[in-house]
């Protein structure tokens, strides 16, 4: 069974992502995101999702403990990474990128454009509607990224590294109002399973 | 919803629930007793039904009549819950006069729900020292515990997760047997367990009920309007099957100082209308959303079309989720828009507003396109009441609403 933990950091639909992940098959429950390496890495984990929350990542410097915490596991963990909401964001600005308040901040449904699919979109394009909640917004993807969709008020709503498995977005693909948020959980297990292999 | 709903749902299997949670209360309670409280809704009838298969008759149901229920609910839910198949023995106990007490001269949400959640304890304390219950069972879900661990809304059903210790406190330890399930799971649970359609697919009440609708301070008359206005928004309603709907009542208090042209101005851009066709109200009293994960307790504006444009724009749920998303993107303290339905010019000082939601799981939710011309008839019927003088529609989806508005 594909063994997948969610890092919990206190946002309100991370529990959602372990329920959808859940339904797929897969073994998942939250983990905390203080959770030493070697301890992640005993138990075996095939891939990490991390899920939104109410701070803001503008800085590096004056991060909660939790994500000063989930930081150092998005930059140690060698696994194949879906971030959600906040952690995009932190995703972002812990690999030199920048996040900046939203010039517009979208609650509620959201038009997505699909600008490449890059396998996590696979089966998206043109667009989709999807849920958001947020104020602030990755501003500039970091280097070493390359961006996959945006909204009219946003210009990068999803993001993935040009060589490992590791993407972001914006959006919540967790909530059953983003219908097509499953196509994404099973466009991620596909790239999880492919990654098993190698 | 559509698609997503008829997704198998492999995660979760109501009979290797049962059986699992079941063997955990048995050798949790031992040969304890157990209080439970149930309030004739989904989650708690649910929970119940559950410990009885592990515990029998060393559990005790009881139902505090708070004040703040329906009309006729507390004599109703007693009565149908000691009907077959649940044939559960319910105690009444009445309460409302020191509900009341304590919620009194209270205005702010979070002040109301700590006020109600002590008393709630204090009386259920009570009524298990006098059956000898070391044990509270109770019906909370998975989103009770994310909104409060997240400081969203605080639940009257959590203590430990806030850091209150049930034990010390309040000398009982808790049980939850459905902590970890979600709203649509409890009821596949509830039909694996033969509950009848009427209790299993029940529209959600909060555990407060009323008093989080009744938004600002609490008075009888308030209490007693909104009474009537859910009686008459359920009654209107039912037929659409929309997942939750209700009525709630705020008092018209305006907030100065917020620019009100530049609300209505919003307003007017949004819906591509000349400014003298649009009009825009800031309540006073806050109501409660949530802002990019974050709990925001904020404004509600009321946005007032003139008559001619509210009969074409009442029909466009498009147009209104834009005059809804406009306003809440461009001021960061307004969580809420509504549209208004009908006034009464010269009327009572209160207003009504329309509450109806689509939802899975309750922790997203869209609003549902009531027919404008059922909004009407509504506000006809709630306008008879003296004390009110408009009848709004919230057009707010959660987020950046939340479903209940305290």
């Amino acid at each position: 069974m594909t063994k997948i933990p969610v890092v919990y950091v206190k946002g309100q639909y991370n529990h959602l992502i372990v329920r959808n992940l859940k339904e797929l098959g897969v073994e998942s429950k939250l983990l905390t995101p203080s959770v030493p390496l070697e301890q992640l890495e005993s138990m075996n984990p095939d891939a990490l999702v991390m899920g939104g929350g109410p701070q803001s990542v503008r800085s590096l410097d004056h991060l909660t403990g939790e994500l000063a915490d989930a930081a150092r596991l998005i930059r140690q963990a060698r696994l194949p990474m879906l971030c959600i909401c906040v952690t995009h964001q932190l995703l972002a600005t812990a690999f030199g990128g920048v996040t900046g308040a939203a010039r517009k901040p979208e609650f509620g449904p959201v038009e997505i454009s699909v600008i490449e699919e890059g396998r996590i979109l696979e089966g998206l394009k043109p667009s989709f509607t999807a849920w958001e909640s947020h104020n602030d917004e990755v501003v500039k993807a970091p280097e070493g990224f390359h961006v996959l969709a945006k909204s009219d008020n946003c210009a990068i709503e999803a993001m993935r590294h040009d060589n490992s498995p590791v993407f972001g977005v914006q959006f919540h693909p967790e909530v059953s109002h983003t219908l097509k948020g499953v196509d994404l959980f099973k466009n991620f297990l596909h790239i999880v399973e492919e990654h098993k292999r190698t | 919803m559509g698609k997503r709903l008829s997704v198998a749902f492999q995660g979760f299997h109501p009979s290797s629930f049962l059986s699992e949670e079941t063997a955990r209360l048995r050798e949790l309670a031992q040969d304890k007793k157990v209080i439970s409280a149930v309030s004739g809704g989904v989650d708690s009838t649910v929970a119940t039904l559950v410990a009885r298969e592990a515990l029998g008759d060393r559990l005790f149901p009881v139902m505090l009549d708070t004040g703040f229920l329906r009309v006729g609910e507390p004599e109703r839910v007693k009565e149908r819950l000691g009907m077959s198949p649940t044939s559960l023995k319910v105690r009444l106990v009445h309460a409302s006069g020191r509900f009341l007490a304590s919620v009194r001269g209270k205005g702010t949400a979070e002040e109301k729900r700590e006020k109600f959640r002590e008393t709630f304890y204090q009386v259920l304390k009570e009524e298990a020292e006098r059956e000898g219950c070391e044990y509270i069972l109770q019906g909370t879900i998975a989103p009770d515990w994310i909104e409060t661990q997240g400081g969203i809304k605080t639940q009257h059903n959590i203590l430990e997760q806030v850091g209150i210790d049930p034990a010390s406190t309040y000398g009982f330890k808790i049980i939850e047997p459905l902590s970890d399930l979600y709203k649509d799971q409890v009821r596949m649970l509830g039909r694996h367990l033969n509950l009848p359609s009427e209790l299993s697919e029940r529209q959600p009440f909060p555990g407060p009920g009323l008093l989080v609708r009744c938004i600002g301070n609490v008075t009888k008359e308030k209490i007693r309007v909104l009474k009537e206005a859910t009686k008459m928004v359920e009654t209107s309603l039912a037929p659409f099957n929309y997942e939750q709907y209700f009525a709630a009542v705020i008092e018209n208090k305006f907030a100065k100082g917020h620019s009100l042209e530049t609300v209505s101005e919003t307003a007017s851009e949004a819906l591509g209308l000349p400014k003298s066709e649009v009009h825009a109200d800031v309540f006073e009293d806050r109501v409660t959303g949530v802002k990019g994960d974050q709990r925001c307790y904020g404004l509600l504006a009321g946005v007032k079309l003139s008559e001619e444009s509210r009969e074409t724009y009442g029909w466009l749920q498009d147009r209104l989720r834009q005059l809804q998303a406009g306003i809440v993107e461009k001021f960061p303290d307004i969580t809420r828009v509504a549209m208004l339905v009908k006034e009464r010019r010269g009327g009572g000082p209160l207003s009504i507003l329309v509450r109806a939601v689509s939802t899975r799981d309750f922790m997203t939710a869209a609003v549902s396109p009531v027919p404008w011309k059922i909004l009407k008839d509504i506000g006809q019927q709630v306008l008879k009441e003296e004390t009110v003088s408009r009848v709004y529609y919230d057009i707010t989806p959660k987020p950046p609403g939340t479903i209940e508005f305290e």
